[in-house]
């Protein structure tokens, strides 16, 4: 077991200035690992929101310091901004006699599929996997960001299992399109996990509309009630609809193992000085 | 370097140090802090929450539930107090209500915390906020002067416009040092924050757009 109480986690999230829906998994990642004592602290830090990424290393105590992104992917933020705001050299960085260690955003994980499996199978309790499409919603391939790219490599994987009758990559604004699901999936049951890192606008009320389970009504997002009422009965299928990925409790065992892999990847235990 | 923000909080706390932001704190006489509004002095109907996680959704949201995106906004909800048994739970309670401000202040006892100017802050910035770099000074200034005026944000500016140019636009309460004696942790912005940034966007946008 990753054990480091002499050593600092800081999970860098994107946060919003418009709804609290964005940070709220990256603050239950560090709360759950905050009581597992796996690090001497436990800190969060944003983009959009308060600790900042300019802020957040004087609230840490201690030298030895792992950086987590809970992105989806690589992309932007990973590679251009993190760095940047946090002034990093690299994936280690000594700095005032600290250690920085920026590691691999959790998207990367290996067991994101399977965590994408349980989010499904949870939704949908009971329902036969192999009279199953199971669609993946994405991002779409914009600029600088490799989600697109993650989410495909999530449904090669799954496909590539044989549990599932079919299974899709999906998107908002490019095909395979979310609002035609029913043009390209052939199984009697539907069930639909977003790809995304946090419910916001997109989980609530873009992709609920697109799917058709949802009346554009511009409710807030947190009053919303869209994961209880499973399933859906519509276009002569029954749908299942789940909530982002990221908000998957086990996440918080994923950014732990990417600050163990860190450690794997680059022997840094004992930096020459 | 290793630090010690708990045991920096527990000493401020025994030198004196009574309030953060809109938030009193209180030591109790059997051990541990109390937190409340400090508006909630001397309310006795208030809603005792005894976990300092507690703080994150009491810090969320004002009176009217509304969201608050940021937290130094002087838009603290009243109604609750919070007890902590320790200064580790206060200091991750004061995180969530006025999160960096207690490391801020530590940074700068020790002289370790760096104001950065506005135009440094945006002269780093790429991808949509590049367009910040063509902010002009006299728009900027009046920027600031509306966008953190303390009906907005309580936090007071260390940073300058540029290198040698100092703000021109804030009002007493904004500038930089806090006075002395007020018993208080001082909220301090060191850097322009992500929501002056967007917003200093904004105004480039507009007077481009406006000159066609
Ligand atoms: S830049 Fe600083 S003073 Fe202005 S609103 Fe942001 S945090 Fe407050």
């Amino acid at each position: 077991m990753f054990h480091k109480p002499d050593s600092a986690l800081i999970i860098v999230g994107h946060g919003s200035t418009v709804n609290p829906d964005s940070s709220a998994p990256t603050f239950d990642h560090a709360e759950v690992l905050l009581r597992q004592k796996a690090f001497g602290e436990v800190h969060c830090a944003f983009w959009k929101e308060e600790p900042s990424l300019r802020q957040v290393l004087h609230m840490v105590d201690s030298e030895d310091v792992y950086i987590v992104p809970n992105f989806i992917s690589e992309g932007y933020f990973t590679r251009t901004i993190i760095p940047r705001e946090l002034e990093l050299d690299g994936p280690l960085t000594h700095r005032n006699g600290r250690t920085l260690k920026y590691c691999e955003p959790v998207g990367n994980h290996a067991r994101m599929s399977e965590l994408l499996l349980k989010r499904a199978a949870e939704v949908a309790p009971g329902v036969p996997t192999k009279e199953c499409s199971l669609l993946i919603v994405g991002h779409g391939t914009n600029l600088n960001d490799n989600s697109a790219f993650a989410a495909k490599r999530e449904v090669d994987r799954i496909r590539d299992m044989g549990l599932y009758g079919e299974v899709f990559n999906t998107y908002m604004e490019e095909a395979p399109l979310v609002s035609e699901w029913d043009a390209y999936t052939t199984c009697p049951n539907v069930i639909v996990v977003p790809f995304f890192i946090a419910d916001g606008l997109h989980s609530y009320q873009d992709i609920p509309v697109l799917l058709g389970i949802e009346q554009d009504t511009g409710l807030a997002a947190s009053q919303r009630d869209i994961f209880r009422l499973n399933p859906y009965h519509l276009r002569g299928r029954t749908l299942y609809y789940a909530s982002a990925i990221g908000t998957e409790p086990l996440f918080s065992d994923l950014i732990l193992d990417q600050a163990a892999l860190f450690d794997t990847q680059h022997s840094t235990s004992h930096p020459t000085a | 370097m290793k630090r010690n923000l708990t045991q920096a909080l527990e000493h401020w706390i025994a030198e004196g140090i009574r309030s953060i932001g809109q938030i009193s704190i209180t030591p109790q006489p059997e051990g541990g802090f109390e937190l409340r509004h400090l508006e909630d002095a001397g309310r006795d109907d208030l809603t005792l929450h005894t976990s300092a996680l507690d703080a994150r959704g009491l810090s969320f949201f004002d009176d009217a539930k509304a969201y608050r995106p940021l937290k130094t906004a002087p838009t603290l909800r009243h109604g609750w107090r919070l007890q902590v048994q320790t200064a580790q739970e206060l200091r991750i309670a004061l995180d969530y209500f006025y999160p960096a401000m207690t490391a801020l202040w530590q940074s700068q006892l020790a002289g370790e915390l760096r104001p950065v100017a506005l135009r440094e802050t945006l002269n780093r910035q790429t991808g949509m906020y590049a367009a910040t770099k063509r902010l002009q000074d006299e728009e900027g200034q009046q920027l600031v002067g509306r966008h953190c005026a303390a009906t907005s944000c309580t936090k007071r500016i260390m940073w300058e416009f540029a290198p040698g140019q100092p703000l021109t636009e804030l009002s007493e309460q904004k500038r930089w040092p806090a006075p002395e004696g007020t018993h208080a942790i001082p909220l301090i912005c060191q850097e322009a924050c992500n929501h002056l940034v967007p917003a200093c966007r904004e105004v480039v946008k507009k007077r481009e757009r406006a000159a066609g």
